[in-house]
């Protein structure tokens, strides 16, 4: 084994000195692109199998990922990479999925809702077919089952039900022995996402109680309601997993509190929605915002058209840069989360992981980059 | 330098400016196509070159080998790696195209290149004293500089520097000339000279012992084939790169100009400092687009296969300013170019006997 990993660091030392970059192996996707997109280094390919049609806005797409990906557990996500019109996209998805479909037939599935005015949902719907091939990254994420069982209860609001599906799959393929809950709130009945994975869950695996719950049906929204929490037996024993809409999560978490459960059995996942490109003049923008500067472990907060270089420089940072009206780029670093706004011509930017030039990146709400 | 009011150069600003919006707005698959397709290119040359040169006892192969190994450092230096590192494509979001982790198949380090060139050279443009890049501090191409009898020489110097020119522009920010003038202690250039080892190190250790190396029974072919493709890339580009600024009517500027100068006076000393010449599709690809050295110096950030594209507009925009827009074929360009290095190279009264004042 060490004279393995002796060979392949000599070889990645020689590929890094014969083609100049940290990823030697990438060196030659351009030609094996073209031969085969699966065969690309510099990502994971995953190849598109087959596309179910879950509701009217809703796809589960089927993944066969190159050998090489590391695999995951029930409740990971995974950020995938897709181009459109030139540029790459990152975005973060749930793997819908269990471990056991991936080491069995070596394929995983993610579910994923069209979001209103969302670039990339839209265009996963409406371009991503069977044969196409995108980036996947590794999963991560710790909205992990209990090792043991012990009992559970989970909150799913809409296409929060997709990181549960794969945990639901997992615990009736392993017979997870403990009673296990669901409440899954939908706008209509029309809109509940993998129904018959869902049933055919519940039939072969009998600790599941499964509780679908419509909110807009009727004239008066039914949400969530401190009966439902106590009509779950033993609620205070059980573990509680929440993923779904704020609104949701922040009732829940209300609800639960008063109903007694610890703090620490409460485990949650966000999804955020997708912010519409804004075009509207500079002048117009509400600007500034919290800066998180990651590889600092630094903090600040700016009002205000200062840019993101300015803000750096006041808070003691020293980041590279050099004409500071947005030409050389010396100054471009790597944004991981939020929108920035772009002096020069007023545009924003997207929410995704991005190069943003400092100098003239001027934040709208919180951004973190890395710094 | 043509004298503008401020309010006319903020009209030039905002001329040249809705030319930029205009290509911004447009950027998308097309821009990423042409990229990748180029970056194709120049993998099918250089696994092709690698590949034949051994094979190079064969005369014809020899030739195709070298001629093949240069055009991919041609592509991969001027149209690849320079544009990538302006910028121009960070706005595709892909890690393996992004200005700042980018690494050329040179020996200038690009973190040296990026300081040197994107920062310095296109900020401070022809200003003498300022842009390091205006003769490279070896040679004297205006009269701002006080001759000296070494720079009858500077002919010598400059067949030199094209025959090495990668060595040249890597060891350019040692600043040889402040060290020797006592400015600046060789202590203070030591990070930059490990950084130019550990680069310029690896470049050589490829060329010229990896590869012939592994080729035992013939390393000499390949090493000689190495040798020559590198040659031919160092010819090249830094003819092009000498076609951009030191032509006969690109101008120079003082650096108490240009302090505190307005986006439209930097428009405007970059569309005077710098000339064009013409060309086919492949001259201009081969250049990395700096045969429009115009529009690159404009807009450097702008994918370089858009220039001929706004070339047109570029120059309705300097002739509604009455600024001139230098250009011609690339014999005559380079021709002034060599006229220019032999006249500096003479003594003032000697010079302006032979050719007269400057204008």
């Amino acid at each position: 084994m060490l004279a393995r990993n002796t060979q392949t660091n000599a070889l990645h030392w020689l590929g890094k000195q014969l083609f100049n970059r940290n990823d030697p192996a990438a060196f030659f996707d351009p030609l094996l692109e073209t031969l085969d997109p699966m065969l690309v280094q510099s990502q994971t390919p995953a190849r598109v199998e087959q596309v179910i049609e879950e509701t009217a806005d809703t796809r589960t797409f089927v993944l066969k990922p190159a050998a090489r990906w590391a695999g995951f557990q029930a409740g990971q996500h995974v950020n995938i990479c897709v181009e459109i019109n030139g540029v790459k996209h990152t975005r973060t998805f749930s793997l819908s999925s269990s471990p056991e479909l991936w080491s069995t037939q070596g394929l995983v599935t993610l579910t994923i809702k069209r979001l209103p005015g969302g670039l990339v949902t839209n265009w996963l719907h409406d371009h991503l077919g069977q044969g196409q091939v995108l980036g996947l990254g590794e999963a991560f994420g710790d909205f992990l089952l209990p090792k043991t069982p012990q009992p559970v209860l989970f909150i799913a609001g809409g296409s929060g039900i997709t990181p549960i599906l794969s945990q639901l799959e997992t615990m009736a393929t392993r017979d997870f022995r403990a009673p296990v809950t669901l409440l899954y709130f939908v706008r209509t009945q029309r809109d509940v996402i993998a129904e018959e994975r869902l049933k055919a869950i519940a039939s072969r695996y009998s600790a599941l109680t499964l509780n679908i719950i419509a909110t807009n049906e009727n004239d008066k929204p039914r949400y969530l309601k401190s009966q439902d929490l106590k009509a779950v037996p033993g609620l205070k024993a059980r573990r509680v997993f929440l993923c779904g809409p704020k609104g949701l999560m922040d009732l829940a978490n209300e609800l639960l509190h008063q109903q007694g459960v610890r703090e620490k059995d409460i485990h949650s996942t966000f999804f955020s929605s997708a912010t519409p490109a804004l075009n509207a003049d500079l002048a117009d923008q509400v600007l500034g915002g919290k800066v998180q500067f990651g590889k600092s472990n630094l903090e600040a907060s700016s009002e205000g058209d200062a840019s993101l270089l300015e803000i750096a420089e006041a808070s003691g940072l020293k980041p590279r840069h050099g004409c500071r009206m947005g030409i050389c780029h010396q100054c471009s670093c790597r944004k991981t989360s939020g929108t920035v706004i772009n002096r020069l011509t007023g545009k924003a930017s997207g929410s995704g992981e991005e190069s943003v030039q400092l100098c003239i990146s001027i934040p709208h709400g919180p951004v973190t980059i890395d710094v | 330098m043509k004298q503008m009011t401020e309010v006319q150069l903020q009209e030039l600003e905002q001329d040249l400016n809705t030319i930029r919006d205009e290509v911004l707005a447009d950027l998308g698959e097309r821009d990423a196509r042409y990229i990748r397709r180029v970056i194709r290119l120049h993998r099918a040359l250089e696994v092709g070159g690698r590949v034949m040169m051994p094979f190079g006892f064969i005369p014809p192969v020899f030739v195709a080998a070298t001629v093949s190994l240069g055009l991919s450092k041609i592509i991969e230096n001027m149209e690849i790696g320079h544009n990538v590192m302006h910028g121009q494509y960070d706005w595709m979001n892909d890690p393996s195209l992004h200005s700042q982790t980018y690494e050329w198949d040179t020996a200038c380090s690009s973190d040296s290149w990026r300081r040197t060139h994107n920062f310095e050279h296109h900020t401070y443009t022809n200003i003498i004293g300022k842009d390091r890049d205006y003769g490279y501090a070896l040679l004297r191409l205006s009269d701002d500089e006080k001759w000296h009898p070494a720079h009858s020489l500077q002919f010598l110097n400059y067949i030199l520097l094209s025959v090495f020119f990668q060595w040249g522009v890597s060891l350019h920010e040692l600043e040889f000339e402040r060290i020797r003038r006592g400015e600046i202690r060789l202590r203070d250039k030591l990070p930059f000279l490990k950084d130019f080892l550990r680069k310029g190190g690896r470049q050589a250790f490829k060329d010229y012992v990896f590869f012939p190396l592994i080729t035992l029974p013939v390393a000499p072919i390949v090493l000689a084939g190495n040798l020559g493709a590198n040659l031919m890339r160092n010819l090249w580009s830094s003819t092009v790169i000498f076609c951009g600024h030191f032509t006969q009517d690109a101008e120079t500027f003082n650096a108490k100009d240009c302090e505190n100068e307005s986006k439209g006076h930097w428009y405007l000393r970059q569309l005077t400092g710098s000339s064009n010449f013409t060309g086919s599709k492949w001259v201009h690809l081969l250049s990395g687009h700096l045969s429009y050295q115009i529009e690159h110096h404009v807009f450097p950030d702008l994918p370089a296969h858009r220039y001929p594209e706004i070339s047109d507009k570029v120059q309705a925009v300097c002739r509604k300013h009455g600024i001139g827009y230098n250009t011609g074929s690339f014999g005559h360009q380079y021709g002034t170019v060599v006229k220019r290095i032999l006249t500096y190279s003479l003594p003032d009264r000697l010079r302006t006997k032979l050719i007269g004042q400057p204008t």
